[in-house]
């Protein structure tokens, strides 16, 4: 099954780009395998819905700030595992959230990769607001292990 | 003192914070809106060369990052003293109308559709785009995806890349379009007028019908008479590219049009002490606190600003629906914030039909899309007019082209004292004498949503919403109540 990996975030704002930091690392172990795409991208919502357009199985790698983990805990979590909000108010303030999005996309016959087939792998993090392309040590020294994470996932 | 906290709990998309003061009659005594602030941004770009502005700067936001992207490369033009040529500058334009297209649509679907198609009443569960498909029927899910995959195909096509476009340089672009691409580009413009007129008509029917709806926009809950801001062309048209910064006052009357050059010589900002963020104001008017009328210098620049500066649109099918707007409304300039997501659909109208006439320009597909800069570079400012508002861009430079300075004057923070009062206003009409209405959290977001603030500039969300707490706390602290959205 091909697997599509995706980091997700902003490169300059941070400890937000260790998503990028981590599909590099991917692509590197990765670039004689046919079965595996790796992508970087600055997106949520319909635009990422937009992007895993035709995919079976999808990982995104991510920064994730809850407050209540330690900076750089690696988390792999199931789509579903993400709070389920998508009903109430407005979505977000510019779009929807992937979930709702999915569910369009999904209503419009576009072909997406089931919600099981939708891995996260956070990381936990704190320096977001601050522009950089430096990570902070704790969320630097995360990046080995996250690789790990998604090269098992992707050996498994 | 009771005091009423709407806050976030997480950062996952940028957060907005909202505190409600009661007086002691347990009325509204005043709201303090705080917007997190990106720190650094000018001391990331200090030493950088110059040229990378258009790409770094594309980054800053994860909603308009074409608008940056423009601001940036209008401000490098500047700073190199450089001159585009007719193609480049169109091409330019091109993309931007494709990308105005694919924002407005996103915008109006997912976010103004749901308050408007499903009524500010409807269920929670039912107020989002899942909602407005299904009530408008399947076909409108399938035309807001089609729309946003032909914005992004032209984005690719000129700017090299989706979303993220990298071919704006000092003079121009890095390449130009052939006459396939062009052909393509065109009959997707032309879908888009259709899709543009579907969504007027659309809006037409459900909401312009429906008195309710109508009494909610034309209503004094939403209203502040204040100035309005907004590019215009030579002929005072609605401009997103280029133009001169025209400024009308709350009588409609123009108080000043200036180029973009000139903006620091109109524009000061205001700071308090509750908030990072600055509040922009009209220089020679005067900061007098977040208050209406012609002595204040607050001024909105959106959707509904630009139609108000402007003496109409450049398209004649937009053109129509602009004279409709004001005929409605009851002439120029509208007040209510609500009508900014009927001038939003008016500008997508606009913008498709710009998108098409630039497609079938005889100058599209020359390869005279760039000028090669020779004089040294000092200093430039670029202003494009970004969906949620007017957007400056101005860098200094040595000699070598290498960035000493950076001032950004970004579209939400135009707006940031006039949705500061827009919250006071629909939170003062929604408590009483210490009751809270159930509808305040409703009708608090729908005053910000109709400006689409981009409260953090955060790149993307998971899971995507805004989370929002209000905490309604007794004059000793302890809360009483606690309403929570989108919080686990």
């Amino acid at each position: 099954m091909k697997t599509l990996v995706i980091g997700l975030g902003n490169p300059i704002l941070g400890d937000d780009g260790v998503g990028w930091h981590v599909a590099d690392e991917i692509a590197k172990y990765t670039a004689d395998s046919p079965n595996v795409e790796v992508d970087c991208v600055s997106l949520g919502g319909l635009s990422l819905m937009e992007r895993l357009t035709g995919s079976n199985r999808v990982i995104l790698i991510d920064a994730i700030f809850t407050g209540r983990k330690p900076n750089g805990t690696v988390r792999q979590i199931s789509l579903e595992d993400l709070p389920d909000l998508t009903s109430g108010h407005s979505a977000s303030v510019h779009d929807t959230s992937l979930r709702n999005a999915l569910s369009i996309g999904r209503s419009m016959d576009i072909p997406l990769p089931e919600d099981k087939d939708i891995i996260v792998v956070a990381i936990e993090t704190e320096n977001v607001y601050d522009f950089s392309q430096e990570l902070s040590p704790a969320v630097a020294a995360a990046v080995p292990q996250t690789v790990k994470v998604v090269m098992d996932l992707l050996d498994g | 003192m009771q005091r009423i906290t709407i806050d976030p709990i997480t950062r996952l998309e940028g957060h907005g914070k909202i505190e409600i003061f009661l007086n002691e009659e347990g009325n509204v005594a005043n709201t303090y809106f705080q917007i997190p602030e990106l720190r650094g941004f000018e001391r990331f770009c200090v030493g950088r060369p110059v040229e990378e502005m258009p790409l770094l700067t594309n980054r800053i936001c994860g909603v308009c990052p074409e608008a940056h992207h423009m601001a940036a490369a209008k401000a490098v033009d500047a700073v190199y003293h450089v001159e585009v040529p007719p193609t480049g500058k169109k091409l330019r334009e091109l993309l931007y109308m494709a990308f105005y297209a694919t924002d407005h649509t996103t915008h109006f679907y997912a976010l103004g559709g749901p308050d408007f198609i499903m009524g500010p009443d409807a269920p929670v569960a039912e107020r989002n785009i899942l909602g407005v498909i299904h009530k408008v029927g399947l076909e409108i899910g399938g035309k807001v995806i089609q729309m946003r995959k032909y914005g992004h195909t032209v984005v690719e096509i000129i700017g090299g890349r989706k979303v993220h476009p990298c071919t704006s340089i000092p003079g121009g672009l890095t390449k130009g379009i052939t006459e396939e691409q062009r052909v393509e580009i065109e009959k997707m413009g032309r879908w888009a007028i259709e899709f543009a007129q579907f969504s007027l008509k659309a809006f037409n029917d459900i909401v312009l019908s429906n008195k309710t709806y109508l009494d909610l926009i034309v209503g004094d809950i939403y209203t502040h008479k204040t100035y309005y801001m907004g590019l215009v062309d030579a002929n005072n048209k609605v401009n997103f590219y280029d133009g001169k910064v025209r400024v009308v006052g709350p009588d409609g009357k123009e108080y000043v049009k200036y180029e973009p050059k000139d903006y620091a010589a109109n524009i000061a900002e205001h700071v308090e002490p509750w908030t990072y963020l600055k509040f922009p104001y009209l220089k020679n008017v005067g900061w007098k606190g977040f208050v209406d009328g012609p002595d204040s210098g607050v001024y909105m620049a959106t959707p509904l600003s630009r139609l108000n500066t402007s003496d109409g649109m450049a398209t004649p099918l937009a053109q129509a629906e602009y004279e409709k707007f004001y005929a409605t409304l009851g002439g120029k300039p509208v007040h209510q914030r609500l009508a900014i997501h009927w001038a939003r659909l008016i500008e997508l109208l606009y913008a498709a039909e710009h998108w098409v006439e630039l497609a079938t320009d005889p100058e599209i597909t020359s390869p005279n899309f760039h000028a090669i800069p020779t004089a040294t570079p000092t200093e430039g400012v670029g202003i494009v007019e970004a969906p949620r508002g007017t957007l400056t861009h101005h860098y200094w430079t040595d000699e070598r082209g290498v960035v000493t300075k950076v001032n950004l004057i970004v579209g939400t923070t135009n707006n940031y004292a006039p949705i500061t009062m827009s919250i006071k206003k629909a939170a003062d009409s929604l408590i009483k004498k210490g009751n809270v209405n159930e509808g305040l959290l409703n009708m608090v977001e729908m005053a910000f949503r109709a400006y689409d603030p981009c409260f953090g500039c955060a790149t993307h969300s998971l899971p995507g919403q805004m989370p929002l707490e209000i905490i309604v706390r007794n004059p000793d602290g302890e809360p009483l109540e606690v309403l929570k959205q989108f919080c686990e």
